[in-house]
C-alpha cells in the first residue's frame, strides 16, 4: 500500500500497444506492471482483433459472441487501457498518428510490412515524433533475407533450435516446449530493450527503431549449443532430462505413486548420493562399487534411473520430495498448473496471484510481476489498478482526454465506424 | 543518428556476486553497455567448472563461462572478508547496481553487507535472484536448474504424446538448457531497468527479492488461467502445445530424416495452398475437389485427418529446409526443425549481425556468438565489449579506480586477501 503513493517507474510513458496474441501483449504487460499508460488498440474484425479474445480458456456465461471473457487474454493483458479504432479508414489513421504524437512508445507486432502498408512505418512515424521508440516485434526479424517470412512462436522454436534441443535422444523425436516460450521471451526482450531505449532517451532525448526477432531471441536462449558445436565440429545433441556436462547423476524426472505423478532429482555430487542411498534403506545396487564414484553413475544412467524409479514409483511426490530435502539433495514435484494454484504454499505466501476487477468477468486472480521491491512499485494491474480492458472500454478516456476531442466529434467518429 | 542499446547503460556499473544463476542477467546488461565486475573467489567462479569444456579431458576451458560472463570484468576478491571492508565501501560508491544469485541463506550473510553499503550509498540497487525468494516455506530448498523447471510447471507442459489408452510412459521434459537461469535473469533485468528508472525519478536504490520459481511460473502461458477460469489441466504432447484435449500434430518427419514443424489452423486457405504443394511435389490428391469441400462441411474432423495424412505425404517428399521454403512461399508458418548452430551461416541472420565473433581466452579461439535480438532496421542493435575474463584478470584495474594505491594493493594481495593479479 505504502508504494502506491510513490511514483511508478514509467510514470509519465505512454505506449500505444498494437500487438495480439502473446509475445507482443507480454512485453506491454511488463511496461504496464511498472507504470506505463499502456492503450491497446484493436478493432471489430478478425485481423485487428486479438485472437486470444476469442479462444479458451474463458469464463463461462455471458453473450455468446462477448469478446471479453478470455482468462488468458485477461492475464496478459492487465493493467492496459482498450481502444477501438480503424486503422483500415484514413481517418482512423489520422487519429493514430495523433496518438503517436503524444506517445513515447509504440509496440506492434503485425505482419512485418502491415505498418508500411497503411504509412505507418518508422519512417514516417519518426516526422511526428522524433523521439518515438517504435518496437516492432516479428518472427525472424524485420530486416534481412527472411523479411517476408511468417511465424508464429512455435515457428520461431523450430527454426532457432530450441525445438531441436528439448527431448529424448535419437531416434525420438524432439519433444520441443509445450507452449510458445518465445512468446514469452521476446516478451521480455521486448520490454528490456524499450526500457533501455528510454534510458538512451532520457540522456539523448532520441528515439529508436527495434526491429526484434523471435527467432533470435530463441538462439540467445540456447545455452552453449552453437558454441560447443562450433568448437568439436559436432551437431548438438538432445539429451533429455540429464546433464551431460557434469556429473551430476541420477538427474531427470522420476515416477511417483498416482497417475502421471513425478518427480524432478537432481544429485550434484557423492554425498548427496550417500544420502539418497541412505534414504532408500541401502538397497545392494545402490551400495555397489559401480555406482559410488560420480563419473561411474554418469556412465551407467539408463540403469540407474531404472533402479531408482523401482524405489520412486510407490511414494507420493511430495512425501519424497520433503525427505529428499531434509537429506539436502536438490528434488521437486513436478507441478501442474493445478498443483500451484492449489497446493504450492510458496506462491502463496508470496502473494504471487493478485486479484484484479475486469468490468465484464468480474475480479480474478492475476499472475503478479515476480518479484518482490522495497522501494520501486511493480504492479500486474498497473495504472488503472485493474486486469485487462474489454473491448474500446477506455475510448472516452483516450479519445476525449488525451487527444481532446468533445463529445460529438467522438459521437461522429462511432456514427462514421472510425472509434 | 540513433544511439546503439549497446550504450543504453554504459553510464552503470553493475557488481555481480553470486553464482551461475545470476550470469545471465548480468550478461544481458552487460549487452547493455553496463559495465559489469564479476566478484571471483579464490578458485574463481563456480561457472568456470561447469562444461561443456573446450577440451574434454582438462576440464579447463569452459565454454559455459565464456558464454554467460562475455563483457564483463574479473575482480578476483574475498569479498566477506573483513580485510576488504574498505574495498567494499569504496565499491558501494562506485556500483549502481548489485546482482547477487544463489542459496537465500547465503543470500542473508552478504544482505548484511549490503546494507551497510546503502548506507554510504543510498541510491544503490540490490537485486537477489534465489530458487524461492527470500521469504516463504520453501526459501531454503536445494535447487537446480531442473527442479526448478519442474516446480514452476515448465515441465508439466512439455513431453511427449501419452499412450493409445492414454497413459504417459514417457516422462516430463525439461527444455535444453539453463532455461530457469533464462527466464530468472530476463526478469532480474527487467526489475532493475524497473528500479533504475525509479533510481532517476526519486534518487532513491532498492532491494529487489527476485523468486526464481514465480519468474518459471509465470512463464508457463495458457497453463494457469486454464486451470484458474476452466479448472482444466492441459496435458503435454509431443512436439506441440500441451492442450486440455488432444489435438493434431505439428511435426512432420521429411526425406532427409529431419522434421519440419507444421504449426497450421486447419483453414480452408491452408488446405488450398497445401493443395498446390502437393500438385508441384507431383503428389495425388483430392484437396481442390467438390469431394473435400463437401468433406469439410459434413465432417471438419474426417477433413482435417484426410489433410493431416497428406501433409505427412508432402514432408516425406523433400527436405526440411526445401519444406521450410517453399511453405513459406506459400504464407504457412512452417519451419524447418534445425540445431542452433545451423543459423550461423544463414544468409538472413548473417545479414542481421546475428552473431559476433569474440576472441576468448577461455576457448583459445574466436567463436561465433549470439549476441544481438534486434537490429536498428540495419544493423544489429546490441553488441558485447570483449570475451569473458580470465580469473582476476581486472583486480588491479579495478582497485585503482576504487582510488587505493599500488602499495595497498600489493599488500592485499600479499595477504592472500587478493589474489595474484
Amino acid at each position: 500500500m505504502e508504494q502506491r503513493n510513490r511514483p511508478f517507474p514509467l510514470e509519465g510513458i505512454r505506449v500505444i500497444d498494437l500487438t495480439k496474441i502473446v509475445a507482443g501483449p507480454n512485453a506491454t504487460r511488463m511496461l504496464a506492471s511498472m507504470g506505463a499508460e499502456v492503450i491497446r488498440v484493436e478493432w471489430h474484425d478478425q485481423r485487428a482483433l486479438d485472437l486470444l479474445r476469442m479462444l479458451r480458456p474463458s469464463v463461462p456465461g455471458g453473450a455468446p459472441d462477448s469478446v471479453n471473457r478470455s482468462g488468458l487474454f485477461n492475464n496478459l493483458n492487465a493493467g492496459k487501457y482498450g481502444i477501438t479504432l480503424n486503422m483500415s479508414l484514413p481517418q482512423g489513421r489520422d487519429l493514430f498518428k495523433r496518438l503517436i504524437a503524444k506517445a513515447a512508445v509504440l509496440c506492434e507486432n503485425y505482419s512485418p510490412d502491415q505498418m508500411e502498408k497503411w504509412g505507418l512505418g518508422y519512417s514516417e512515424l519518426k516526422q511526428i515524433n522524433p523521439g518515438l521508440i517504435y518496437l516492432q516485434i516479428t518472427g525472424m526479424g524485420k530486416s534481412g533475407t527472411y523479411n517476408a517470412y511468417r511465424s508464429v512462436g512455435p515457428t520461431a522454436q523450430a527454426l532457432s533450435g530450441l525445438t531441436h534441443m528439448s527431448g529424448l535422444p535419437e531416434p525420438m523425436p524432439p519433444a520441443g516446449w509445450g507452449y510458445s516460450y518465445l512468446d514469452h521471451s521476446t516478451g521480455y526482450f521486448g520490454a528490456i530493450l524499450v526500457l533501455a531505449a528510454l534510458m538512451n532517451r532520457r540522456r539523448t532525448g532520441q528515439g529508436c527503431y527495434i526491429d526484434l526477432s523471435q527467432t533470435e531471441t530463441g538462439l540467445m536462449l540456447s545455452g552453449t549449443a552453437i558454441l560447443q558445436a562450433q568448437a568439436t565440429s559436432k551437431p548438438t545433441e538432445r539429451y533429455g532430462n540429464r546433464m551431460p556436462f557434469t556429473d551430476w547423476a541420477p538427474h531427470g524426472a522420476f515416477r511417483c505413486r498416482g497417475n502421471d505423478e513425478w518427480i524432478a532429482i537432481s544429485v550434484q555430487n557423492d554425498e548427496q548420493w550417500a544420502q539418497l542411498v541412505e534414504l532408500m534403506g541401502s538397497p545392494a545396487w545402490a551400495r555397489s562399487s559401480r555406482f559410488a564414484r560420480a563419473a561411474d553413475r554418469k556412465a551407467q544412467e539408463d540403469e540407474l534411473e531404472r533402479l531408482l524409479s523401482e524405489f520412486t514409483k510407490v511414494h507420493d511426490r511430495y512425501e519424497l520430495m520433503e525427505q529428499l530435502q531434509r537429506r539436502g539433495i536438490p528434488a521437486a514435484a513436478v507441478q501442474n498448473a493445478a498443483d500451484r494454484c492449489e497446493r504450492d504454499p510458496q506462491l502463496k505466501s508470496r502473494g504471487y496471484f493478485t486479484p484484479l476487477p475486469q468490468s465484464e468477468i468480474g475480479t480474478w486472480p492475476v499472475e503478479e510481476f515476480p518479484a518482490k521491491t522495497e522501494s520501486t512499485p511493480l504492479s500486474v494491474g498497473g495504472p488503472p489498478g485493474r486486469a485487462a480492458p474489454l473491448l474500446g472500454e477506455d475510448n472516452d478516456y483516450v479519445y476525449r482526454e488525451i487527444l481532446g476531442l468533445t463529445p460529438q466529434e467522438i459521437a461522429a467518429l462511432r456514427e462514421d465506424w472510425v472509434i | 543518428m540513433e544511439a546503439p542499446l549497446s550504450e543504453a547503460l554504459e553510464k552503470f556499473v553493475i557488481l555481480e556476486t553470486g553464482d551461475e544463476r545470476g550470469e545471465f542477467a548480468a550478461l544481458l546488461l552487460a549487452m547493455l553497455g553496463a559495465e559489469v565486475i564479476k566478484i571471483e573467489g579464490r578458485g574463481g567462479a563456480e561457472s568456470r567448472r561447469i562444461g561443456p569444456f573446450l577440451s574434454r579431458a582438462g576440464r579447463t576451458q569452459s565454454l559455459h563461462f565464456a558464454r554467460y560472463n562475455l563483457g564483463k570484468k574479473s575482480l578476483r576478491l574475498d569479498f566477506e572478508q573483513p580485510q576488504v571492508a574498505e574495498v567494499r565501501e569504496r565499491l558501494a560508491s562506485l556500483v549502481d547496481v548489485i546482482v547477487d544469485s544463489g542459496e537465500a541463506s547465503v543470500i542473508d550473510r552478504r544482505l548484511k553487507l549490503y546494507r551497510a553499503m546503502r548506507s554510504v550509498n543510498p541510491g544503490l540497487i540490490v537485486c537477489t535472484l534465489t530458487p524461492f525468494g527470500l521469504t516463504g516455506p520453501y526459501r531454503d530448498l536445494k535447487m537446480t536448474d531442473l527442479t526448478q523447471l519442474a516446480m514452476g510447471g515448465v515441465m508439466a507442459s512439455c513431453g511427449y504424446d501419452p499412450s493409445p489408452d492414454g497413459k504417459y510412459d514417457t516422462p516430463p521434459i525439461a527444455p535444453a538448457m539453463w532455461q530457469a537461469c533464462h527466464i530468472a535473469g530476463a526478469h532480474a533485468v527487467l526489475a532493475i531497468l524497473a528500479a533504475l528508472h525509479f533510481r532517476e525519478i526519486t534518487g532513491t536504490g532498492d532491494l529487489i527479492d527476485l523468486s526464481i520459481h514465480e519468474t518459471v511460473s509465470n512463464c508457463t502461458e495458457v497453463a494457469i488461467p486454464s486451470y484458474i477460469y476452466n479448472r482444466a489441466v492441459v496435458q503435454r504432447q509431443t512436439g506441440r502445445h500441451a492442450a486440455e484435449h488432444p489435438t493434431r500434430p505439428w511435426l512432420r518427419r521429411t526425406a532427409d530424416g529431419r522434421y519440419v514443424k507444421a504449426f497450421m489452423f486447419w483453414s480452408r486457405h491452408e488446405a488450398r495452398v497445401i493443395g498446390e504443394m502437393l500438385t508441384e511435389a507431383g503428389i495425388e490428391h483430392d484437396l481442390h475437389s467438390e469431394e473435400y469441400k463437401q468433406l469439410c462441411e459434413r465432417s471438419p474432423s474426417a477433413a482435417h485427418s484426410h489433410l493431416n495424412e497428406l501433409v505427412d505425404r508432402l514432408a516425406a517428399s523433400m527436405t526440411s529446409e526445401e519444406l521450410f521454403h517453399k511453405a513459406q512461399a506459400k504464407g504457412l508458418l512452417w519451419a524447418s526443425v534445425r540445431t542452433p548452430e545451423e543459423n550461423l551461416a544463414d544468409p538472413h541472420f548473417v545479414a542481421r549481425g546475428t552473431f559476433q565473433s569474440i576472441d576468448s581466452p577461455a576457448a583459445g579461439r574466436p567463436l561465433n556468438f549470439p549476441a544481438s535480438v534486434a537490429t536498428d532496421g540495419a544493423k544489429p542493435l546490441t553488441r558485447f565489449k570483449s570475451g569473458a575474463p580470465e580469473l582476476g584478470e581486472h583486480t588491479r584495474e579495478v582497485l585503482l579506480r576504487l582510488g587505493l594505491d599500488s602499495t595497498k594493493i600489493d599488500r592485499l594481495i600479499m595477504d592472500d586477501t587478493l589474489a595474484k593479479v
